[in-house]
């Protein structure tokens, strides 16, 4: 029988194909049915939070930092609530990361704040003295890519319905609307009036200014998404 | 004994050292942690095994000789044995085979084990542990749980001597720096310090009792900031009592429902500060409602010993 | 050629694969040892100056690292390999067919065009964040062309074949093909957003290339790490035990063991490989009984694993004095260990109640590195030191430096490998620490600040193994004008100089 589909490539490598495919199939699709729906409460990322998982991504800080709190007492009192299924349903793509050479990030918003990053990013081990995170200096001065964060937004609307414009039911029985411009310029705006509550926590100078002249660095657009991290 | 042996003797031992070392000398230690023992005993037993394993090939390779019916097939000059498989490695694979068979089959389904379940259960063993302990904790040993708890959460912003590293967060062993008490007497203040909305008013609304009520001056909020700056003493003190103490107390030391401690930390204040975060003049202090109300008076307890003496 | 004469083999293909090899090897690795410097000594983030630090900083040249060694250094040596061997126990040669040679040819120059591409591209910060899948879709599309190409050799060279059996090493090429073809084309489902249309009517918004991914969070993952795990098994795996299979008893002289036993390993890897991907996200948001699959497939893992490396070291039975005398042979054998090494350390890093430290820690880069470099490295180094005579028909430059080589480059695996299981383990552990009071012991940057020293053995080992790979580099460079042999002496045994 071996003899035979070795000297048979086809039928080898067919059933080489069947072999480890079918592994896929079970693990896999079933999960596709349950995994994606956001839990009550979650909301789908903004232009500038968006922007700013952009520029995470750009820079993989994933390379260091996970995004996903494992249900072990140490984790948790360390980190907030373990993380459940739904929370992840609009990370496209997910972030988890496998690497915790700094800490995890899932909750940072809960308790690390704007100035605290603004001062951090810029030079860690300053702040945290003995930190072997990199200072992120061209954060301060590389211009955020809104429009490219405006066009994922618009793609992830039109193919998995992600609720943009739409009112989305909270924990608390209220309902939120995250806004998506109707065209560039909107979506600019809309992306401006967030960087504007950002950097009236920060403190340089020189990204106030820029903000106020309308460019918005990726700072502000890093800490925006760091802020949404809850 | 073959000196092949020794050596795996001594790799063996050398590598089970070096982890017994670091392993206990490091800060983690085992703790009694039945996952520390789990990750240990599987480091353990990969060295082991591995050196061992591998000693018996290596002697095979020494001693033995290759033999056995060659096969007709050859592939640029490669031959092939008809040998059978070695029977150690043939019974470790249906073994395994049937062990992975018998925990889908039984073992899984009948433990009906859920990671979820399994921390609340650890949870509640951590909290019945500790609870006991935490109910007795008083004094010193207080102020040394607080320690514990400051180390770990609040170093990273206030710095390990808790000096607010170079003014960016408070400095906590003082009460008040100059400039919080200036800006919220010029401002006002909104934090939830007395643990729910009870707003400080802003100098408009701040009135000089000493001089028919007459709203603050530039030069009287800048007494009241450096006398409560300096622990409520030095110039200033009249200010103080003609504008602030209706609220803060003659000594400053607050009413309740009124206003806030301002001479001195007070758990109430520390409470508040962890429950809702605070956002003043330096940045902004995130919430702590992870932390428990033995862990938040703990911690007030530390921040209160700090600036004993000031 | 006439048609009753021996087969003139043509390695030309084989010959720009290597070169590649040696090349992209030397950057991958160089990155590397940066990487460790920079966790080590955060300084070297900017060893460049701060103008360019964000090219130079550890998170932005840290895929570059992995893809480098994975698809620049290991992908290049598999394919010089494969239209080296390809040819040789398929009885075929490159030369016999024009197509063939231009696949072959077109292959190696698409690849090399699409990796000098992705090289730029991650510098520039471009990628998706998966890891080892990090390219954007342009390239996915170039990467499938060029994988297309590769299987278009495939069947060429067993279509023409004139050895019936296919040999054990064209199994794990064929089932290397299809396996990742599979997880390259589910894990990149992609939706480039430059096609979509605002509302206000405007088109080609945004960043060309970038593109949103076709599954989110939990699923994301599972497709994910079904991806990575299996490259993974596919990459860094099955195509170097197509390898050893064919250069260890060539080189020997010695035949395979037990044909019963390659039969068994390989299918018993097809099949349990594939599930094991769970042990990637044990503790996560996938379901329970998914991770558990994962955990418990492991387990078995080591057993077809340890077949074909069981398989090599009987196939030395026997050999001491080969082992013994052989640099070259030294390299196969050590690197099969290390490859029982990893098979075991990973299943054992697999049971859920391990991973509960493991995961996250450098404990699990150990790992990765007692595979990469101590199995991977080695057999890739023994496969080039085998095909470079045989290929430039001249004796290996030097074997006294290919012995300092073996010698200092075990050393850097070592100290690697050591340094990161301690500091793994102590890393997991100070995590979960609770003090006297039922608190954390540890703030997270205590948990940084005690790795130093291990960061900084690291760095050392891995110098030490990049020092190797120079002499290496070297010691080919120089076998290209070395003493010329006569075909005989290449039958089984390398030539060396002294
Ligand atoms: C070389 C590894 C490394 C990289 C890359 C890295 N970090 Fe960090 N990060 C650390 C370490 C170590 C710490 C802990 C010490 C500290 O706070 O600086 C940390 C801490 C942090 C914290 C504080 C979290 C907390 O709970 O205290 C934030 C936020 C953060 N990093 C964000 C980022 C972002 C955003 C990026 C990418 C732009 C990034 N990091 C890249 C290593 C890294
Ligand atoms: C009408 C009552 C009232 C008067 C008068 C008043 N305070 Fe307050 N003060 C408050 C309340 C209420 C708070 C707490 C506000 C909050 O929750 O943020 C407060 C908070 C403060 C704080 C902030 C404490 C901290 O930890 O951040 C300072 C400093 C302070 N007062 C100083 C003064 C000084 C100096 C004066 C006089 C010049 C004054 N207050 C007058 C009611 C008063
Ligand atoms: C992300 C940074 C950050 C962390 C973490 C942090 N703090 Fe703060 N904290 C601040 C800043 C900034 C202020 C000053 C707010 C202001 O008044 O402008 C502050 C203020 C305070 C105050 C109020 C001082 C006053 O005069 O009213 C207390 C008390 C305090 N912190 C305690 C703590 C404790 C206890 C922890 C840990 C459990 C902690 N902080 C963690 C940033 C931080
Ligand atoms: C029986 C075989 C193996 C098993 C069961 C196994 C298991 C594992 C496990 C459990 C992890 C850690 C997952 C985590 O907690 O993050 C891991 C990671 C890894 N292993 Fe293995 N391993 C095996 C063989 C190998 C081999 C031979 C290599 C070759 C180099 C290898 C390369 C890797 C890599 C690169 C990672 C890191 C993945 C990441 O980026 O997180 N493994 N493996
Ligand atoms: C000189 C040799 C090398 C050195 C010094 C080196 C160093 C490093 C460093 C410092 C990291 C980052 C670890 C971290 O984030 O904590 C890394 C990651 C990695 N390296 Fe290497 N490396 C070397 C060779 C190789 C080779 C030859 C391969 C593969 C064939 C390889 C594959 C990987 C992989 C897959 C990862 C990612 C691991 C993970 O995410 O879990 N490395 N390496
Ligand atoms: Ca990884
Ligand atoms: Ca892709
Ligand atoms: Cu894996």
């Amino acid at each position: 029988m071996f003899h035979w589909l070795e000297r048979n490539p086809f039928f080898f490598a067919l059933s080489v194909f069947i072999t480890i495919s079918f592994a896929g199939l079970i693990e896999i699709v079933p999960s596709f049915a349950q995994a994606s729906r956001p839990l009550v409460g979650t909301t789908p990322y903004s232009t500038l939070e968006l922007a700013g998982r952009h520029v995470y991504i750009k820079n993989s800080c994933n390379a260091c930092h996970s995004q996903l709190i494992r249900p072990f007492k140490s984790e948790t009192d360390r980190y907030g609530h373990y993380s459940m299924s739904g929370e992840y349903a609009y990370d496209r793509p997910f972030l988890w990361g496998s690497k915790r050479t700094g800490p995890d990030l899932m909750r940072v918003g809960n308790y690390r704040t704007t100035d605290w990053h603004e001062t951090h990013m810029k030079d860690p081990a300053a702040v945290v003295p003995g930190s072997i995170m990199p200072k992120y200096t061209w954060l301060y001065e590389n211009e955020t890519d809104v429009e490219t964060a405006y066009a994922e937004q618009l793609t992830i609307a039109q193919f998995f319905s992600t609720p943009y414009n739409k009112a989305i039911p909270m924990k608390d029985g209220t309902n939120k609307i995250i806004k998506m411009g109707d065209s560039i310029a909107e979506a600019n705006a809309l992306a401006l009036e967030e960087a504007k509550v950002i950097v009236a926590d920060m403190k340089d100078q020189n990204i106030k200014d820029a903000v106020e002249s309308g460019k918005i660095p990726e700072i502000v657009a890093i800490i925006a998404y760091m802020n949404s991290l809850k | 004994m073959n000196k092949i042996y020794l050596w795996g003797i001594i790799v063996a031992v050398t590598m089970l050292t070096i982890t017994y070392m670091s392993v206990i000398g490091s800060k983690g230690g085992l703790n009694g942690d039945i996952v520390n023992m789990f990750a240990i005993g599987g480091a353990v037993a990969l060295v082991v095994i591995i050196v061992f394993v591998i000693i018996k090939f290596v002697r095979q390779m020494q001693v033995d000789t290759a033999d056995g019916e060659l096969s007709d097939d050859n592939w640029d000059g490669i031959g092939e044995y008809y040998n059978a498989i070695p029977k150690g490695w043939a019974i470790m694979y249906l073994a395994t085979m049937v062990y992975a068979m018998w925990y889908f089959v039984i073992g899984y389904p009948v433990n009906s084990y859920s990671q979820i379940g399994e921390y609340n259960e650890d949870v509640a063993a951590h909290n019945k542990k500790f609870e006991k302990k935490y109910a007795s904790i008083t004094g010193e040993r207080l102020v040394d749980m607080g320690e514990s708890v400051f180390l770990a959460e609040c170093k990273v912003c206030h710095g390990l001597a808790a000096d607010g590293i170079d003014g960016s967060a408070a400095d906590l062993n003082v009460r008040l720096e100059f400039r919080t008490v200036k800006d919220v007497v010029i401002n006002g203040s909104n934090n939830f310090l007395l643990g729910s909305e009870n707003p400080m008013p802003d100098r408009y609304g701040l009135m000089n009792a000493n001089k028919d009520y007459a709203p603050i001056t530039d030069a009287e909020i800048d007494a009241v900031s450096t006398y409560v700056a300096n622990g409520m003493s030095g110039e200033g003190g009249d200010v103080f009592a003609g504008a602030c103490s209706v609220c803060h107390g003659d000594d400053g030391a607050g009413m309740v429902y009124v206003a806030p401690n301002i001479a001195a930390y007070d758990i109430t204040l520390v409470t508040n500060v962890l429950n809702h975060g605070k956002k003043g003049s330096i940045g902004a202090m995130p919430a702590f409602d992870r932390l428990n109300a033995k862990q938040k008076e703990a911690v007030s307890a530390y921040i209160i010993s700090l600036s004993k003496g000031e | 050629m006439t048609k009753n004469g021996p087969l003139e083999y043509d390695y030309s293909v084989s010959k720009l694969f290597i070169m590649n090899a040696l090349f992209v090897g030397t950057i991958g690795m160089l990155v590397g040892v940066i990487l460790a410097w920079e966790m080590a000594y955060p300084e070297f983030n900017t060893f460049l100056g701060e103008d360019l630090a964000e090219y130079t900083n550890f998170s932005r040249l840290r895929p570059l690292h992995t893809d480098s060694v994975i698809y620049g250094f290991t992908l290049s040596a598999v394919w010089a390999s494969w239209y080296y061997l390809g040819q040789r126990v398929l009885k075929v040669s490159m030369a016999e067919s024009k197509i063939l040679m231009f696949i072959g040819k077109l292959h190696f120059w698409l690849y090399f065009s699409a990796s000098a591409v992705i090289v730029l591209s991650l510098l520039m910060g471009i990628t998706t964040s998966k890891e080892y899948a990090e390219f954007e879709w342009p390239l996915d599309l170039s990467i499938t062309v060029v994988w297309t190409l590769w299987g278009a050799s495939i069947a060429g060279l067993v279509g023409f074949r004139r050895e019936k059996a296919l040999y054990i090493s064209i199994w794990y090429f064929i089932a290397t093909f299809l396996a990742v073809a599979m997880l390259h084309l589910f894990n990149n489902m992609e939706i480039p957003t430059m096609f979509v249309t605002s509302p206000a009517g405007e088109t080609m918004i945004g960043a060309w290339w970038h593109s949103v991914s076709m599954y989110a969070g939990t699923n994301d993952a599972l497709v994910q790490w079904w991806f990575g795990h299996n490259a993974v098994a596919f990459v860094l795996t099955t195509p170097i035990i197509a390898m050893v299979y064919y250069f260890l008893p060539k080189e020997s002289g010695q035949a395979i063991y037990s044909y019963k036993l390659s039969l068994l390993s390989f299918w018993g890897l097809m099949f349990v490989y594939i599930w094991a991907g769970g042990h990637h996200m044990l503790y996560s948001t996938v379901p329970d009984w998914m991770q558990t699959m994962g955990s418990v497939f492991s387990v078995i893992l080591i057993l077809p694993s340890w077949g074909s490396a069981i398989n090599m070291l009987l196939t030395m039975k026997g050999e001491w004095q080969q082992v013994a005398s052989s640099p070259l042979i030294k390299f196969m054998v050590l690197g099969s260990t290390f490859y029982m090494f990893s098979t075991l350390e990973g299943p054992i890093q697999a049971i859920k109640s391990v991973n509960a430290i493991a995961h996250f820690t450098d404990w699990i880069i150990g790992h990765v590195h007692d595979g990469a470099l101590g199995w991977v490295g080695f057999m890739v180094i023994a496969a080039i030191y085998h095909m470079a005579p045989r290929i430039f028909r001249r004796e290996i430059y030097s074997r006294s430096l290919m012995n300092m080589q073996f010698w200092i480059q075990t050393l850097g695996v070592v100290l690697y490998f050591t340094s990161m299981w301690i500091a793994g383990i102590t890393q997991g552990m100070m995590w979960r620490a609770h003090d006297e009071f039922g608190n954390l012991a540890y703030s997270f940057i205590d948990t940084v600040t005690v790795l130093h020293p291990y960061y900084t053995i690291r760095a050392v080992g891995g110098t030490l193994y990049l020092i190797g790979f120079l002499m290496f580099v070297y010691n080919i460079y120089k076998t290209t004008s070395a003493r010329e042999v006569e075909e005989h002496e290449l039958q089984n045994a390398s030539p060396m100089g002294a």
